[in-house]
């Protein structure tokens, strides 16, 4: 051993690239998010009387609309899903994986295609069911059909939070009840629910957010309801259409629905707070499903046809429209609408952009999101968040004015021009990717959370720089979250709607608007044929998903 | 109180079976100790008794009546005993005061009797300054306390404790041994603790059954367990004996190319036998096997001298002497005991 000194370069101390890095994204985030919010905000003030649009009655009419429907569908959710995650995580019920699979399938699918499929099923006049039961039995048009869709498409959002917290309560907290002398159904509802309720409703919470911001589903079964029953999203869409005139009404309709939402998700931070308590980190965590005894065939029986009618149901409804030949009559089966538009050059442009947009956008998301996590600064990670929670309609709006040629503003007029992307594609890669950087941030800062530091730490006493540490030894542990992100965001991105309605260049379309446009106006059958398409591509990519998951686990 | 009768009873989780036909008598307000290592079926039996698991063939009765056979499984909450487990299992959504109340609220106690009660059960668990604390203030001793109190306030006919003492650390486990024993003494309720540590099992129970392999392989008192093991197995689990297969020839014991001398007072039949000595009742020096010595450990009051005996490690426990690693030294009985196969 050398006892010579020798001088090594020393780094200085401190976060050194972090500090650009962090820089780097959060004027990104200001720019394509935090400008144009200031500005929607910026607009209130030159519009007219708020409490004037407000009352009017017709907004009054809209607001009544979005709380109902939004309520009716939290309710839903709640009283479906919570049930639901008590049996399949705490109990012995029969074929839960298969309802745990069939309950989330929606969060996977456009709401729209689901409101497609009850239009099929439950339209008074032309529905599969009053056809079959005689015309007016059911209807799904007005505030509660739109409500129930939306309850079934935000189902998962309780479902999934709740079944997450039950899987981390100990068996032994039931049994110690059991013990005390508590029934099977008493264990459950005094410990297991009330430990597993702030999840619950924080995830309702979000259920209401999802039914508030929600366009396609109250456009299809509310505005050609009769009689109409508008929500928030509608009416603002209806006042942008209107050009000039409608906007300033748009943009204080907006800072509404803005409200509602701030409202709501205060609200559920304060309930989980005071109801939080720490469950298990799941290391040595015992779980032994409570015998059902006889309820154990009734009970899946019931949960069983609740999948079929609420989610196989509409969905085999839709693959039925795209193969009758006339939408509304029972007569024989044709593959003309199938043939019709997988030729039309129509449908092909509008899926080639959609892929090529979807895939841009979840490629920008994931890079984006691992960034964002791996300054490791809670501030960004959750400023990422907020466009998420922030109403599609609203965020739509909010890029219209601040990026677009054709509503020019004096103040920032040069601001507009010297980003001109209105009425451009890039638009919409803009607002795909601001609007679900939630989906990167979060599943690549989970992801780092899992992997244990000392693999980086090895790779460094290894040699390694910390850029090479963090691509040699930590990138490839998160591999399967950020994969997960892409894929969630590819899907959403393919057939997003909302954004998409207000931001298409004229002329041309995404899948979204296609389906929107041949639904709503002209042709129920060939919009069936892109929803069947549509679903049978996210159940394959979802089979390809746990493939790839699967081999990867030791 | 009361007594609980296992006859004949069997187990198994698909096509392992966990207990295969335990039978086991408890009189009314005895504590017994259900001692065994990971997988020997000591929890699953405890599991049946609690009615939190079902039987697959005999029968349990408890005070006199049968709680689970072929005529029917009676389920936990109506069994009226009293459960700590190993995971404390203190509901994190209720004070501690809410936890201990919750068997005689479900009991239908009136009020004034719940809050009396409460504050005695918190009082024999030393824990009566702490009864509106959240679970997540305490400490894991405090829990477990909390976890006692709320097993004992209902007058269980009888306490089953799932190796409530595992999850603590060395001192604590320890206090709560001590506090188990004085609580014993002064309710007087038939205990049934299970537990993979000879210590916990033979300095609180009146007596001690070693399970393996989902059998009971001795049942007795803690002395007689320890000095008369009945299996090689009970040899080396309690007590941890050297276990040694060889043949009893005349007076020696051969064991590969090495002979022991058998002292006299040990009973021998000529023939394969597994040999149990403990590492005290070895000795160095004396009429023996020369054998390399593996490595030398210090122990404080005593030296372990380990060597390499054919495949197998023999541990020797002696005063402290000079010796090195690779040294050969002779090694010798003093006591053992012979098991014929």
């Amino acid at each position: 051993m050398s006892t010579r000194s020798t001088t090594v370069p020393l780094s200085p101390v401190g976060r050194g690239s972090g500090r650009g890095l962090t820089l780097t994204l959060s004027l990104a985030l200001a720019f394509f998010f935090g400008l144009p919010l200031a500005l929607l905000l910026f607009q209130a003030r030159t519009a007219p009387r708020w409490t004037e649009v407000w009352f009017a009655p017709e907004s009054l009419q809209a607001l009544a609309g979005t709380l109902i429907s939004s309520i009716g569908a939290a309710l839903f959710a709640f009283t479906v899903a919570v049930p639901l995650a008590l049996l399949i995580a705490r109990t012995d019920l029969p074929l839960k994986n298969g309802l745990r699979a069939i309950f989330t399938l929606p969060a996977a699918l456009p709401p729209f295609i689901l409101g497609m499929g009850w239009v099929s099923l439950a339209n008074p006049r032309a529905g599969l069911l009053n056809l079959l039961l005689g015309a007016g039995t059911f209807n799904i048009y007005g505030r509660l059909g739109i409500a129930f869709v939306l309850g079934t498409a935000g189902l998962p959002l309780v479902l999934l939070p709740t079944l997450a917290a039950l899987s981390r309560i100990d068996s032994s907290l039931e049994e110690a009840a059991r013990l005390s002398g508590a029934s099977p159904v008493r264990a459950l509802l005094s410990i297991s629910l009330p430990l597993a309720l702030p999840a619950a409703l924080s995830g309702t919470a979000l259920c209401f957010l999802f039914a508030a911001s929600a366009f396609g589903v109250p456009y299809l079964l509310g505005v050609t309801a009769s009689p109409p029953s508008p929500t928030l999203t509608t009416r603002i869409y209806g006042e942008i259409l209107m050009g000039q005139g409608g906007l300033p009404r748009a943009v204080v309709l907006s800072l509404e629905l803005l409200l509602l939402a701030a409202l709501v998700l205060l609200g559920s931070r304060a309930l989980a707070k005071r109801g939080e308590v720490r469950l298990s980190s799941g290391k040595g965590l015992s779980l032994r499903p409570m015998p059902l005894g006889r309820a154990r065939l009734p009970l899946a029986a019931t949960g069983v046809t609740l999948a079929l009618v609420l989610v196989i149901l509409p969905l085999l409804a839709v693959a039925l429209t795209s193969v009758q030949p006339v939408w509304g009559q029972l007569t024989g089966l044709s593959a003309k609408h199938w043939s019709g538009v997988l030729s039309n050059p129509r449908t092909i442009d509008a899926t080639l952009r959609s892929l090529g947009l979807a895939a841009a956008a979840a490629a920008l998301v994931t890079t984006l999101g691992l960034g964002i996590a791996s300054t490791k600064r809670r501030s960004l990670e959750l400023l990422s968040g907020a466009p998420y929670a922030i109403p599609g309609t609203v965020l739509a709006l909010a890029l219209v004015i601040a990026f677009s040629r054709d509503v020019r503003f004096v103040l920032f007029d040069r601001v507009a021009f010297v980003l001109a992307l209105g009425n451009t594609l890039w638009m919409l890669l803009v607002a795909y990717t601001v609007k679900h950087l939630a989906f990167g941030a979060r599943n690549a800062a989970d992801g780092l959370a899992q992997v244990d530091a000392t693999l980086a730490e090895a790779a460094r006493l290894s040699g390694a720089s910390p850029r090479r540490a963090f691509f040699d030894a930590t990138l490839p542990q998160l591999r399967a979250p950020l994969l997960a992100a892409f894929l969630v965001t590819f899907l959403t991105c393919v057939t997003e709607l909302t954004l998409s309605v207000l931001l298409i260049p004229t002329g041309r379309d995404v899948l979204g608007t296609l389906l929107f446009e041949l639904q709503s106006y002209a042709d129920p059958g060939s919009a069936a044929v892109i929803a069947c398409a549509f679903v049978l591509l996210v159940i394959a990519l979802q089979l390809a998903q746990t493939l790839v998951t699967r081999r990867r686990q030791p | 109180m009361a007594g609980v009768e296992l006859t004949q009873v069997h187990k198994a989780y698909g096509t392992t079976a966990v207990v295969k036909g335990i039978s086991l008598t408890i009189a009314s307000g005895e504590f017994i100790s259900l001692l065994g290592p990971s997988g020997c079926g000591k929890t699953t039996t405890l599991r049946m008794i609690a009615g939190l698991e079902t039987l697959d063939a005999g029968t349990i009765s408890i005070g006199g009546d049968v709680v689970d056979g072929p005529s029917g499984h009676l389920p936990p909450e109506k069994r009226a005993l009293g459960m700590v487990f190993q995971s404390y299992a203190v509901w994190p959504h209720k004070s501690v005061a809410e936890n201990v109340a919750y068997p005689l609220l479900l009991q239908g106690r009136p009020r004034a009797e719940v809050a009396r009660r409460v504050a005695e059960a918190l009082d024999w668990v030393r824990l009566g300054s702490f009864a509106q604390r959240m679970p997540s203030q305490l400490s894991g001793g405090q829990l477990q306390r909390v976890a006692i109190a709320r097993a004992l306030v209902g007058s269980p006919r009888v306490l089953l404790l799932d190796e409530p003492l595992s999850n603590l650390d060395a001192a604590l486990r320890e206090e709560l041994r001590g506090e188990i024993a004085a609580l014993r003494a002064r309710l007087g309720t038939t205990m049934i603790f299970v537990t993979h540590d000879q210590h916990e099992a033979l300095a609180l129970a009146d007596r001690v059954a070693v399970m393996h392999q989902g059998v009971i392989e001795q049942i007795d008192t803690p002395e007689r367990i320890y000095q008369s093991p009945s299996t090689p197995f009970v040899a080396g689990f309690v007590g941890g004996a050297n276990r040694l297969e060889g043949r009893v020839e005349g007076r020696q014991f051969r064991c590969g190319a090495h002979t022991f001398v058998l002292p006299p007072g040990v009973a021998a039949v000529e023939g394969p036998s597994t040999l149990a000595v403990r590492a005290e009742e070895l000795e160095l020096g004396g009429e023996g096997p020369s054998l390399p010595l593996l490595a030398r450990l210090f122990l404080g009051s005593a030296t372990e001298y380990r060597f390499t005996l054919g495949d197998t490690v023999l541990r020797v426990v002696g005063p402290a002497r000079e010796a090195r690693p690779g040294e050969s030294l002779t090694v010798s009985l003093r006591h053992a005991r012979l098991y014929p196969r």
